[in-house]
């Protein structure tokens, strides 16, 4: 038994709902292509009632929805409540954690918007974080006093959700940069896409110039539709370069929306633009 | 309906067809008889070409008429056509342009890029398209053409990359401004690879375009002959002026070619390479890109001239938008007002007095649908 | 010609001042009928009809009246339903309007179905309201050929109901302006949606067949259909409302030499003159030049809504396709090229199957008010499938001539170009609730 997994957006959490039951059982079989490695999973206590438990995303947490059985699904006025009660446990357990409130909407009274930011050259992308190579290695110290030490501020530390080393982070935009540079090349090589008169991506469209990513969802004239940023790479390949559209889910696609999104880094979302 | 009847269109796109089928053997004599067939079309046809151009003859309305008039056909990119016939098909449509134009032109300028990878095929195919225009041509060379081989093959075919001729009281200089430093020989990468990586206009990897010192002092010495109140006028595949680095939309020593051209009144340098309604003033000089026949480029995130008015994007929908060929009529001036000649829209002039003014007189109508 | 720098400096300086204002003009409209039947648009709606223009029902049935009444002719031989004919989805079936004296004009009469949607009225967009529209077809002298405006107001000031039924809608005397409000407020209750399309569309999956289902990727991949006849929940005509060359007319014309005599000529027309030469001459093939003067709408004509479109052939603003599969074939070989073809026009490569499953998809696109008489076509226009004069599949399929590269067929299993972009509320018959808790 499976259904759909919802992702809940409150005070700033992401919060599964999917319940206990959802998460226990194996997944729905999915294409051979598309088997991602296993990731690990929050095993949530069974409850004696038959009741529906909730898991949390810091996979320790858990909440038995009583009333409301295994397989039921919640009201959005349950389901606020449940979403709360875990983030007060949360909070509880993890008192000195830096953990910002969601900001209310809109802008506060009496700030300026930050001017408009110019599109900053293409090409010349790098993702958020990484660090110089640090000797040393990691200590006790580093995620904690060092870092206070290196921001010259005192910051909170102490919890291990926010003690990311230089390491860590030189780890993560490495990895973001492999997929990127995957983007790069499918883009560059009319016959990784599929193509078959040669034509690739860069052809028109040197550093992802002029597929202004941050423009969808739009409505895509031509289309007739609202697209996504796939939906007209997709286009692209079926159309000016002569292939097969790619499934959402393949490999080359997403690779490729990894590029494009990364050479616009600090352009300013404006989806629905013309 | 029914094709009960042919009518003259009818029948010129079918011998255009036969035409094109007749690319594929390339024997020369297959040629001869290709090429023949082509201009008889035009000349049956009898009629202006099939795009804008005669409608908007806006110099002889403002009673600065042209001394003469020059076409262009420019950055066609041709692969051979067993790869891909979609760039072949655009150069025709633009032979076809050029053919029909009443008046004739002095003569058709090819900007550059006639190959996308430098092949022989490639470029022996384009010769061979070209044979098919009626005026004169007069080839500049593309770093496309050239990197492959290093302009052997070009050089066969079509002479020496840079020279200069007189027309009508005006000087023209035609340089190979795609030369590039060494890039290749220490990272010792195949000829293929050279070429591969010049073709990419992303790839940092190539050196910047240069005319070199070589070439600047034949350019001098060329220029010495020249009285300074003659008109002159630059072909150069890259822009010879500096707009966007990272694509080599950009001459390394623009400033020195600039200032050998300092000394004369009137200069206008047309180029090749940027695929886009482009135009700058840089004091004496006034400069025009050229449209190319098979793919436009987007506008550059920095650096365009203040003086450019951008084409509207184009529609990828359409593969022949933003793409197109033009003319250039060379005023009593000796400057030059240049007619953007673009598919599947109406056609803009940019004026000598346009730039001239700094753009405070006979500004060419805006974009309504800016690049993003 | 050149518009003098300064005009075009303020204008620049116009559009750039109008683009400024965030907020779009806004103007009320006429409250919607309620409920609108799925796949017609409510925000189309209320982008069309202005409360000025709001179809009350005294206004809608002397429109009918009107409509239906042959005595708006000179010789009371036609009416406007004698080419819109409601049993025939508001068309003739006959490849161009026949009018007075069985005269014959030069296009296809357009389907009043959706019409109030349209962006522009006539297949060149030359009136911009169906009120103008309505004007023209009385005074056309092929068409209904009444001699002037003043002549059609004094016959039905002649007729004592009329006298009174005006008096009663418009508290005046009759006039032409109100004729054509009331025909006008009639048309405006003519939406159609309904069609089986819609609810495949809703959710229901099992409402198309395999053969249908095929016809829709195909509709949105390789024939490229939606390139134009794009749909979607927001705007469900299937139709761009731009002009087109797709080449309908260029083997029989010259097209060149014509668009020079039609620049000379138009240059000295009014728009009644432009109607006549639209209808009666073959200047009529240059479409939309006619109305823009801009050489690039030379042979161009407006996309038509695909609608009913199973029931309202004859096709192309000539007629002159009698069959879907004729448009298929049209469209597969690439159009019929000419200096003026639509760029976006390119060769097929559909196969005889492919084409089958086009028609068919397009079939369901009919409202179900019409099954009956949707069935009666499609099985007419199969019977002609042997005739097919469009017919070139060496073309179309890439063996001759360089209309175009093909694309290999896409592996609907892997990506189905249908589900490209979100035609709209694809499994939610109306938007979902909004209300916060």
């Amino acid at each position: 038994m499976t259904y759909r997994m919802k992702l809940w957006v409150g005070a700033g959490a992401l919060l599964s709902f999917a319940g206990g039951v959802a998460l226990a059982t194996s997944p729905a079989p999915r294409p051979e292509s598309l088997q991602t490695t296993e990731l690990p999973r929050h095993k949530v206590p069974v409850s004696k009632d038959g009741n529906l438990v909730v898991g949390m995303c810091d996979g320790e947490t858990s909440l038995e929805v009583k009333g409301v059985k295994e397989g039921q699904s919640l009201t959005r006025e349950q389901a606020a409540r449940v979403s709360a009660e875990l983030m007060e446990t949360w909070l509880k357990k993890n008192p000195d954690a830096n953990w910002d409130p969601a900001p209310p909407p809109g802008v506060a009274q009496g700030q300026k918007q930050a001017p408009q930011q110019k599109n900053p050259p293409m090409g010349t992308q790098k993702p958020a974080t990484g660090g110089e190579m640090r000797e040393g290695g990691v200590t006790a110290e580093s995620g904690g006093k060092e870092v206070r030490k290196q921001a010259g501020t005192n910051i909170q530390d102490g919890h291990s959700y926010g003690a990311f080393t230089q390491r860590d982070e030189a780890v993560w935009a490495a990895s973001t940069q492999q997929f990127v540079d995957e983007g790069h090349r499918v883009f560059h090589d009319a016959a990784a896409v599929g193509g078959t008169i040669a034509v690739s991506c860069d052809m028109c469209h040197p550093d992802a110039s002029n597929t202004h990513p941050e423009t969808y969802p739009k409505y895509q004239v031509q289309l007739g539709r609202v697209a996504l940023l796939r939906d007209m790479i997709n286009w692209c390949i079926e159309n000016p370069v002569r292939g097969k559209p790619l499934a959402d889910g393949d490999p080359r696609l997403r690779a490729m929306e990894a590029y494009i999104y990364a050479q616009r880094k600090g352009t300013k979302l404006e989806y629905g633009k013309k | 309906m029914g094709n009960k009847f042919r009518s003259i269109e009818t029948k010129h796109y079918e011998e255009r067809d036969a035409f094109f089928e007749g690319l594929k053997r390339l024997d020369r004599r297959a040629f001869l008889r290709v090429a023949g067939m082509s201009a008889g079309i035009v000349a049956g046809m009898g009629l202006r070409s099939p795009q804008s151009f005669q409608l908007v003859n806006v110099a002889e309305a403002q009673g600065t008429k042209p001394r003469f008039s020059f076409a262009y056909i420019s950055d066609t990119h041709l692969y051979e056509q067993k790869l891909n016939d979609r760039f072949i098909r655009s150069i025709l449509k633009a032979v076809d342009d050029v053919n029909g134009l009443d008046p004739q032109p002095d003569f058709v300028l090819f900007g550059g890029d006639l190959a996308q990878l430098g092949q022989a095929g490639e470029l022996k195919l384009g010769a061979q398209i070209l044979k098919s225009v009626k005026a004169p041509v007069k080839m500049m060379v593309g770093e496309h053409d050239w990197f492959l081989d290093m302009g052997e093959l070009w050089r066969d075919l079509f002479g020496a990359p840079n020279y200069s001729f007189d027309h009508k009281g005006v000087h023209f200089v035609v340089l190979n401004s795609i030369l590039e430093k060494d890039f290749w020989t220490e990272r010792k990468l195949t000829p293929k690879e050279r070429m591969q990586i010049v073709a990419g206009l992303d790839n940092g990897i190539q050196s910047r375009f240069e005319v070199g010192g070589e070439q600047r002092e034949w350019m001098k010495q060329d220029l010495a002959k020249v009285d300074k109140k003659t008109p002159v006028i630059v072909f150069s595949h890259s822009p010879l002026y500096k707009y966007y680095r990272p694509w080599n939309f950009w001459t390394d020593d623009a400033d020195e070619v600039q200032a050998l051209l300092k000394p004369f009144e009137r200069v206008t340098v047309i180029h090749g390479h940027t695929h886009q309604l482009l135009s700058n003033r840089i004091n004496n000089i006034q400069f025009h890109g050229m449209l190319s026949t098979a793919w436009p480029w987007p506008y550059a995130p920095e650096g365009l001239p203040q003086l450019t008015v951008q084409m509207n994007r184009p529609d990828p929908f359409s593969q022949f938008d933003g793409c197109g060929d033009g003319r250039m009529d060379v005023l009593e001036s000796g400057l030059v007002d240049k007619l953007y000649n673009l598919w599947e829209r109406n056609p803009i002039t940019v004026r000598a007095s346009y730039l001239a003014s700094g753009g405070k007189q006979d500004a060419p109508p805006r974009t309504k649908l800016p690049s993003y | 010609m050149r518009t003098p720098s300064g005009v075009a400096l303020s204008l620049a300086v116009l559009l750039w001042v109008h683009e400024g204002h965030a907020a779009p003009e806004t103007q009320s409209s006429a409250p919607p009928p309620s409920p609108l039947p799925s796949g017609v648009s409510l925000v189309l709606w209320k982008l069309s009809v202005p409360a000025s223009a709001a179809p009350t029902p005294e206004r809608v049935a002397l429109g009918e009246k009107l409509f239906n009444d042959k005595r708006l002719s000179l010789d009371d031989s036609t009416s406007c339903a004698t080419c819109h004919d409601p049993n025939k989805g508001f068309t003739d079936g006959k490849p161009v309007a026949e009018g007075v004296k069985s005269q014959k004009g030069m296009r296809n009469s357009p389907t009043v179905l959706n019409a109030l949607f349209n962006a522009s009225q006539f297949w060149d967009g030359r009136s911009s309201t169906l009120e103008d529209q309505a004007k023209l077809p009385i005074l056309n002298p092929i068409e209904m050929a009444m001699p002037s405006p003043e002549a059609v107001v004094s016959k039905l000031r002649g007729i004592p109901e009329y006298v009174t039924a005006f008096q009663a809608v418009f508290k005046r005397d009759i006039t032409y302006d109100d004729v054509a409000s009331a025909i006008a407020a009639f048309e405006r209750t003519q939406f159609s949606g309904n069609a089986r399309f819609d609810r495949f569309i809703h959710g229901e999956s099992k409402a198309l067949n395999a053969s249908e289902l095929r016809g829709w990727a195909l509709f949105n991949g390789k024939a490229r259909c939606n390139s134009c006849h794009a749909g979607n929940a927001v705007s469900p005509l299937f139709s761009d409302q731009k002009f087109h060359n797709i080449g309908v007319a260029a083997h029989k014309q010259d097209f060149p030499q014509l668009a020079r005599e039609g620049v000379k000529l138009v240059r000295l027309g009014d728009e009644k003159q432009i109607d006549e030469l639209a209808l009666q001459t073959r200047f009529s093939e240059l479409g939309r030049f006619l109305v823009t003067k801009q050489e690039n709408d030379v042979g161009a004509f407006k996309t038509p809504t695909l609608r009913n479109i199973g029931i309202t052939g004859p096709y192309m603003h000539d007629g002159s396709l009698t069959t879907l599969w004729d448009v298929m074939d049209h469209y597969n070989k690439g159009g019929v090229a000419n200096p003026f073809l639509d760029g976006g026009m390119q060769r097929l490569g559909l196969t005889e199957p492919e084409i089958d499953d086009l028609v068919a998809f397009l079939f369901t696109l009919t409202d179900e008010r019409f099954t009956k008489y949707n069935g009666q076509e499609l099985a007419r226009q199969r019977a002609r499938k042997g005739q097919r004069p469009e017919r070139d599949t060496a073309v179309a399929l890439g063996k001759k001539g360089n209309l175009g590269d093909l694309a290999p067929n896409p592996d609907l299993s892997v990506k189905n170009p249908a589900d490209i972009g979100v035609y709209g509320t694809e499994t939610l018959p109306k938007p979902a609730s909004t209300k916060q808790p």
